[in-house]
């Protein structure tokens, strides 16, 4: 086992300064990501910064006027049975739900989940097989390999894996934002800006610099949040990553969509947001199923799947469809 | 006393669920120290340096071995063999040549499994490295006549291609089943003892304590009776633990050398390479049929992969030789095809599992290209003979199972169309097959204990792989003896106890079991004649007494009885399990995803002797051929040459939520050619033809024949 040291900063700004100082350090909170990447050497922190004891960091706000503010360290169990979060966003209830076990849900917390790394098995083989994301310029082995849990979209010669967060692809439609605070003082970052493209830098997943610690996630209040729905295709019935999964939020007027929100997981290095699609569903009727098909594929003449997984490519606009139809059902 | 046909609970239940049962790797050993495998990163090559130094200098480090300093060992017989206890003839850290993926390169012996651990990341080796060979359709062309091993390799009756040929009615398909792992909840284990009298005992995570003990005696070269080999508690075998791999080897090795106990445990990812995996298959099938459904010929041909330097062959074109009549002739035949791979090995179940898939997904095309029931196809080619032998069979319950497994279900209310049956936006389908699985005979002996407070103590070598063997041994000795089963404790597991088999193939009730009938019989012939002949026993003249009373009147501390089970070869009758198996699965056309509904599953296992275990036993096979439908399947990276989905996130096995309920019958009668105790194997039998009765109902319900395992969303759209 590599070896590391645990310590339990007294309060954030600690915390920040001591992750700042140190190219080897690494939070964690509740762990149920880091230790697996731990074990599998895929990830080798020498001091890990325990931030389970900062107070104030797992509140669940839920402002009068609409929309949700978490703390970091607020747990994913604790966030799906919230009644306001279930009310208010049920695609959000929905995305933390369907992840993981129940047991990792009651360790795992919202900050950690964004932060969750890819689940492309070269990359996590304890072997240490070619990789650019965990040893840089060793190649990507995935890209001839066996791809069929990677990207269609967004994907670069270096690297072609998808990210594995269920609440991400949610947050991502929404428009949230990760409240973030760094050595320079604090800022709100985009949640469509928070997650990476590869490019040739595919060992960057996010845009967090060193020191930068999550506070909590806002999600500012949105008409399309009640119906909405999160829509998790996958491979066994329960315990399992997204093969595909689409999240949808809209609002309607008489039958025909007002706004449409609809972000993807499973098929690119980040929440993939179908932006063509949700323009052209505008003033669509629910009902009308080929004119919804005819305005999701608007996104998709874009997508460029790899040798084990162009099936994809028609699955995930059925998944999309789903996703909306089911949020429809909502309104 | 019939404590047999009790649905009587576990022996074992109570340590088991409250964690007091001590499996391999949790035993205390007194002044252990740890061993972790390094593995090689190539699938096919040598290595040209291997640089240790930074290793042995680690914190902890006690040493490091590779092929240049741990003992050489002595090779074992060849050719290999499947009844041969070694996992495959390759012998670990012996030269430096790399044969496959991951394969066993060096150990590091340190204070705790960490440091141990984290030395082996230090360790440099330069490989050269040649591409590897991989199996699959193309390989495949290179396939090769391996020899026997088992059965004989191809078989023949009567004249299958002219059968074929003049049939009205043909079948001619290829299907494909997907590289499987056991994947054990309990990693593989091994700690190796050795005394200042050379002697060693082995605490090992095995089906098979005496085949460990001859193999390791063998190839370290001491002999038997200087080894002792204990297994208790087995957190899962499924074939992966009935035969010597590498790591066990290199422990007991290393531990001589060391002179010191050492404890070595495989990683989840190491099982991949480390221990044997259900190689991929890919067979080819023709049927030949009159319009009604009779069989007039089969073919079945199969073609599968085995490393670089064993010949094993999965005989997956095993079971149409005597499942159902064909009255032209059947053909069966098996190739294989070196790739870079470690050995195979039979994983539940073993060769049926894998061709029941081809030929009764085969039979349901036969049903649907005549219009025929598949049930009715199937009692049609029903047979009291055994097509292979000319034998009839001891027992067969497969119309029964047919007939009553059917009822159960509701099979009348099936509309025969695909796509035919809808519940909402889903497509329901109804599927079934038919299963048989071989019935094997070994010897096995037993000892019985009745002792003057009127407890009895049942002593045999065999395992208990989670499949209840404590507790049915207990109910066996039970109902010989006349005693409650609350009066018999058992103890198994350990060399030291009388011999018996391996725990494989679904043979431990039917051979083991019978060992401990024979040895409560002898033993309770002991009393009788004690009584008989000994001192006045009942002055009251009561005809029946007491093995306590008894005992203390004649002041008698222990009879001691022995079962030797020595079963003669087949005679007059072929002896097989049979089963017939019905699922209804419902599949959204628009996802290609497939969820099982319902199933039931009609066998014929001889007489039950526990019912609670047999269901357990038979709802555990329906899900492990659930994930064989479905999910399962360890992936090959074509360049690398080696598995890539090595745990549990990667290689998907049901949970419970893929799991509806499952109903169980149990149609079978008393069957002694079998087994003096009546039964028939069960284990292995439930979980084969649960693929093809999936695959049949997905066929019903879409319209699309899937012929390559799993079915996964992709090949549904």
């Amino acid at each position: 086992m590599h070896q590391f040291t645990l310590s339990r900063p007294a309060d954030i700004s600690a915390a920040i300064a001591a992750h700042a100082q140190d190219a080897h350090a690494a939070f964690i909170a509740g762990g149920t990501d880091l230790i697996g990447l731990m074990k599998d050497r895929a990830t080798l922190p020498e001091r890990l910064l325990d931030l389970n004891r900062l107070p104030d960091m797992s509140y669940i706000d839920a402002p009068a006027g609409g929309g949700l503010n978490i703390g970091a360290l607020a747990r994913m169990s604790d966030v799906a049975a919230h009644f306001e979060v279930r009310s208010r966003f049920p695609v959000i209830a929905e995305s933390l739900l369907f992840a993981a076990s129940g047991q990792l849900r009651n360790m795992a917390t919202i900050g950690g989940n964004i932060m969750q790394r890819t689940r492309c098995a070269y990359f996590r083989d304890e072997d240490d097989l070619p990789c650019n994301k965990r040893r840089p310029g060793s190649g990507c082995s995935a890209r001839f390999g066996l791809n069929r849990n990677h990207a269609i979209f967004g994907w670069s010669d270096d690297c072609v894996a998808t990210h594995p967060s269920d609440l991400a692809v949610a947050l991502t439609a929404l428009d949230a934002h990760v409240l973030v605070r760094g050595p320079g003082g604090q800022r709100s970052i985009p949640f469509a800006e928070f997650h990476r493209l590869p490019g040739d830098t595919p060992e960057r997943d996010i845009v967090l610099d060193r020191g930068d610690l999550i506070i909590a996630i806002e999600v500012p209040a949105r008409a399309e949040g009640r119906a909405s729905h999160y829509f998790k295709l996958r491979d066994r019935q329960s315990y399992e990553f997204a093969l595909v999964s689409a999240a949808a939020a809209i609002t309607a007027d008489g039958g025909l969509i007002g706004s449409a929100r609809i972000a993807m997981g499973g098929v690119a290095h980040k929440p993939w947001r179908l932006t063509a699609a949700e323009a052209a569903l505008r003033g669509v009727s629910l009902d009308d199923t080929d004119a919804l098909k005819a305005a999701i594929t608007a996104s998709f003449t874009e997508a460029r799947p790899l040798e084990h997984n162009v099936f994809k490519v028609e699955l995930a606009q059925r998944v999309a469809l789903r996703a909306l139809e089911t949020a429809g059902a909502r309104l | 006393m019939n404590a047999i046909g009790q649905p009587i609970s576990r022996l074992e239940g109570r340590l088991k669920t409250t964690g007091a049962a001590r499996y391999t790797a949790d035993l205390p050993i007194a002044d252990v120290v740890h061993g972790v495998i390094v593995q090689s990163t190539i699938a096919n090559g040598r290595m040209v340096s291997i640089d240790t130094g930074q290793a042995e200098k680690a914190p902890g480090v006690l040493a490091v071995f590779t092929h240049r300093n741990l003992p050489r060992m002595n090779p074992t017989p060849k050719p290999w063999s499947h009844l041969h206890p070694h996992g495959q003839s390759y012998l670990p850290l012996q030269d430096d040549r790399i044969l496959y993926a991951d394969q066993p390169v060096a150990l590091v012996v340190a204070g705790t499994r960490d440091q141990a651990a984290y030395a082996g990341t230090l360790i440099g080796i330069k490989f050269e490295s040649s591409p590897p060979a991989v199996f699959g359709r193309q390989a495949a062309k290179e396939a090769v006549e391996p020899p026997q091993f088992l059965w004989p390799v191809a078989s023949s009756v009567g004249n299958a291609e002219q059968a074929i040929a003049d049939s009205p009615v043909k079948i001619e398909q290829t299907y494909s089943t997907a590289d499987r792992h056991h994947n054990q909840m309990e990693p593989h284990a091994t700690t190796a003892v050795w005394d200042a009298d050379g002697a060693l005992t082995l605490y090992e995570t095995t089906q098979h304590i005496f085949g460990t003990r001859e193999l390791v005696s063998m190839v370290l070269g001491i002999p038997q009776e200087k080894i002792n080999v204990v297994c208790q508690f087995l957190g899962g075998g499924f074939g992966g633990k009935a035969y010597v791999w590498p790591h066990t080897l290199i422990a007991a090795s290393a531990a001589k050398v060391l002179n010191r106990a050492v404890h070595v445990q495989l990683t989840r990812a190491q099982m991949y390479s480390m221990t044997g995996h259900q190689c991929a298959s890919i067979q080819a099938i023709r049927l030949g049929a009159d319009r009604n459904g009779k069989l007039n010929g089969i073919r079945h041909d199969s073609i599968t992969p085995s490393s670089m330097f064993d010949n094993y062959i999965e005989y997956a074109a095993l079971c149409p030789r005597s499942l159902w009549a064909a009255t032209g002739g059947i053909a069966t035949n098996h190739k294989i095809v070196h790739v870079n791979r470690n050995t195979p090995t039979p994983l539940r179940a073993p060769h049926e599992a894998l061709g029941n898939f081809a030929l009764e997904s085969a039979l349901d095309e036969l049903a649907y290209a005549i219009g025929v029931d598949p049930v009715t196809v199937r009692l049609l080619n029903d047979t009291e003979i055994d097509p292979e032998s000319g034998r009839p069979f001891s027992t067969r319950a497969m119309r029964k199972c047919l007939i009553e497994g059917a009822a159960r279900f509701g099979w009348e209310k099936r509309t025969p169309e695909p796509r035919s049956m809808r519940d909402g936006r889903y497509l329901i389908g109804q599927g079934m097959a038919g299963a048989i699985y071989t019935h094997w005979r070994w010897p096995a002996q037993a000892r019985v204990t009745l002792r003057r407070d009127g407890s009895a103590l049942v002593e045999a070598g065999s395992h208990e792989l989670g499949t209840g063997t404590y507790t049915v041994f207990r109910q066996i000795a039970a109902d010989t003896l006349g005693l409650p089963p609350e009066k018999i404790s058992v103890r198994i597991g350990d060399t030291r106890l009388p011999r018996s088999h391996a725990s494989i193939g679904s043979a431990t009730l039917a051979n083991a079991g019978a060992s401990v009938m024979l040895a409560a019989k002898d033993v309770r012939d002991k009393a009788i004649a004690l009584a008989a002949s000994g001192k006045l026993v009942a002055p009251h003249r009561n005809p029946e007494v007491s093995y306590d009373e008894l005992f203390a009147r004649n002041d008698v501390d222990s009879l001691v009885g022995e079962g030797n089970y020595d079963p003669s070869p087949e005679g007059s009758k072929a002896t097989f399990s049979f089963s017939a198996l019905f699922a209804e699965v419902r599949v959204d056309p628009d996802l290609g995803t497939v969820r099982l509904n319902r199933f039931v599953g009609a066998y014929d296992c001889g007489r039950v002797i526990n019912p609670k275990t047999a269901r357990s036993q038979a709802i555990g096979g329906i899900i492990w051929g659930v994930g064989h439908a479905l999910t399962e399947q360890s992936e090959t990276d074509p360049t690398l040459g080696r598995f890539v989905n090595r745990n549990y996130s990667g290689y998907l096995v049901p949970t419970c939520a893929d799991i509806p309920d499952l109903d169980v019958l149990f149609l079978g009668e008393f069957d002694g050619e079998a087994s003096p105790i009546g039964a028939k194997g069960l284990g292995e039998l439930t979980s084969v033809a649960v693929a093809p009765a999936i695959a049949n109902a997905v066929y019903h319900a879409t319209g699309k024949r899937v012929r390559d395992l799993p079915i996964t969303i992709e090949k549904l759209l």
